[in-house]
């Protein structure tokens, strides 16, 4: 399974278990439409840090970074890669 | 356990002999609210404000554990509960956001004023319709050119009367949206800002509170302290950081007033024998004692988690509730342990139990707690 199906899959299991995976578009906004609230925010970062090992408290967090499957995507990615800003 | 190195217990020793002298004059404090300003000249001179902030901004460089165990200290021996809750304010309203998310050139501006204590730091989050909704805030920020325009009015400012800078956390996107707050830092002379009176209040009357009002008060945007609409990520860490440093001061409090109630049940005799002997009472100081270890434990643990990088929102929410409740159910016994002597102010006894109440509220309600670690476990 590719990181942004498992990515997707979580979300949809934590946020929105009325939908498939297949169902959640990967730029969907997960803010604006309130699939993640501010709480849910913190659950996601959370998950983030145990799953892929990052060391969340470095970076420099914003929201805009978790807006989607795919930004959620882009930032592992960038974190793995450059590691804290 | 963690074995506490020499230099560490001679800080923590320094911490609490400015705080016996600090709350000294404590009872005759505490009816009229006043801020010890002398106390605030002995905690600039000891260093004690920059403890947790870099060297090269006049700070000491102490990591985390170490300013806990030293402001455990100043609990411990300080009565004037206000006046650590000040000290403690001041650091993570303002220097702890820096800190982690300011700007290199907002850092170099403030962060040598936090460590100094010449610029006393508050913030301004709570509103008169948005407490422990934090997301539902009406102060608005508005971009115009490179500056925001601030509107809005907030309430429960702790040193709100006393802050040179205020770090006020205002809507600039979607109200509710994770997305909709950021935080600024705005000096107290800015045009359009105006600190109310300070209010009275049950406890912790000696560490000043006001309201907040801003009309049109002009920010540059350079003093957001995160990236915009970072608001609510940004309180999350200072929220981490404002309980482990306000209740680790608690937790010195409750060991002082356990070590005093206990040395009272030893001393005090009725019906011919010391009321200690009794297990009624020796039951309240046996719970007292679970609720130091207890809350120790908690605050210590949590800690050492954050600083290895771990998740703690949950943790951070355990914390918060166990060590205020101790706090404020160590305070109750006392008083009952004291008996008569307990009710009355002039022993400071009753003084803890309405300090301790204001910790069950401020940093997110015991019940708002419970609700995060609900939350934090997928219940809604």
């Amino acid at each position: 399974m590719s990181r942004i199906d498992e990515i997707t899959r979580h979300v949809v299991a934590e946020f929105a278990p009325d939908i498939r995976a297949d169902e959640l578009d990967a730029d969907y906004d997960l803010l604006a439409n309130g699939v993640v609230d501010s709480l849910g925010l913190l659950r996601l970062i959370g998950w983030l840090g145990e799953r892929f090992d990052l060391p969340v408290e470095d970076f420099d967090l914003a929201p805009e970074q978790f807006r989607s499957v795919r930004a959620i995507d882009a930032f592992v990615e960038s974190a793995l890669v450059k590691g804290p800003a | 356990m963690i074995n506490w190195t020499d230099e560490q217990r001679t800080l923590r020793a320094a911490a609490a002999d400015l705080g016996a002298a600090v709350g000294k004059d404590h009872l005759e404090r505490d009816p009229t609210g006043e801020f010890s300003r002398t106390g605030w000249t002995l905690v600039r001179e000891s260093g004690l404000l920059g403890m947790p902030f870099g060297t090269e901004y006049g700070g000491l460089g102490a990591d985390l554990l170490t300013t806990m165990y030293v402001l455990e200290g100043l609990g411990e021996s300080c009565r004037d509960g206000g006046f650590p809750f000040s000290v403690t304010t001041h650091v993570v309203s303002t220097g702890i956001p820096l800190q982690r998310f300011g700007s290199a050139e907002l850092k170099q501006r403030y962060l040598p004023g936090v460590c100094a204590g010449s610029a006393i730091g508050a913030h301004a989050i709570s509103e008169p319709d948005a407490g422990s909704d934090m997301m539902a805030m009406r102060t608005t920020a508005v971009l115009d050119g490179d500056h925001y325009v601030l509107n809005g009015s907030k309430s429960f400012v702790s040193n709100g009367p006393i802050a040179d800078t205020f770090m006020v956390y205002a809507r600039t996107g979607t109200p509710g949206a994770p997305d909709a707050i950021t935080t600024f830092l705005v000096e107290r002379d800015s045009p359009g800002l105006h600190v109310g009176s300070p209010m009275s209040k049950m406890g912790l009357r000696t560490s000043p509170l006001s309201e907040l009002f801003l009309d049109g008060v002009r920010v540059p945007a350079t003093n957001a302290v995160g990236r915009p609409g970072a608001g609510f990520l940004v309180l999350d860490h200072v929220m981490k950081w404002e309980i482990l440093l306000s209740f680790v001061v608690n937790l010195g409090e409750m060991e002082h007033r356990l070590r005093e109630c206990v040395r009272h049940a030893r001393s005090r005799k009725q019906f011919g024998q010391p009321i200690g002997s009794f297990q009624a009472v020796s039951t309240k100081l046996v719970d007292m004692r679970i609720g130091v270890e207890t809350s120790r434990k908690w605050l210590y643990d949590t800690a050492e988690k954050l600083v290895a990088r771990k998740n703690v929102t949950t943790d951070i929410a355990i914390t918060k509730l166990v060590v205020s409740e101790a706090n404020l159910a160590s305070a109750l016994a006392a008083v009952q342990v004291f008996g008569g002597y307990g009710y009355m102010t002039e022993y400071g006894v009753e003084k803890d139990v309405r300090n301790a109440v204001a910790g069950t509220i401020y940093s997110g309600t015991t019940e708002i707690q419970r609700q995060r670690i609900a939350a934090m476990m997928g219940l809604g």
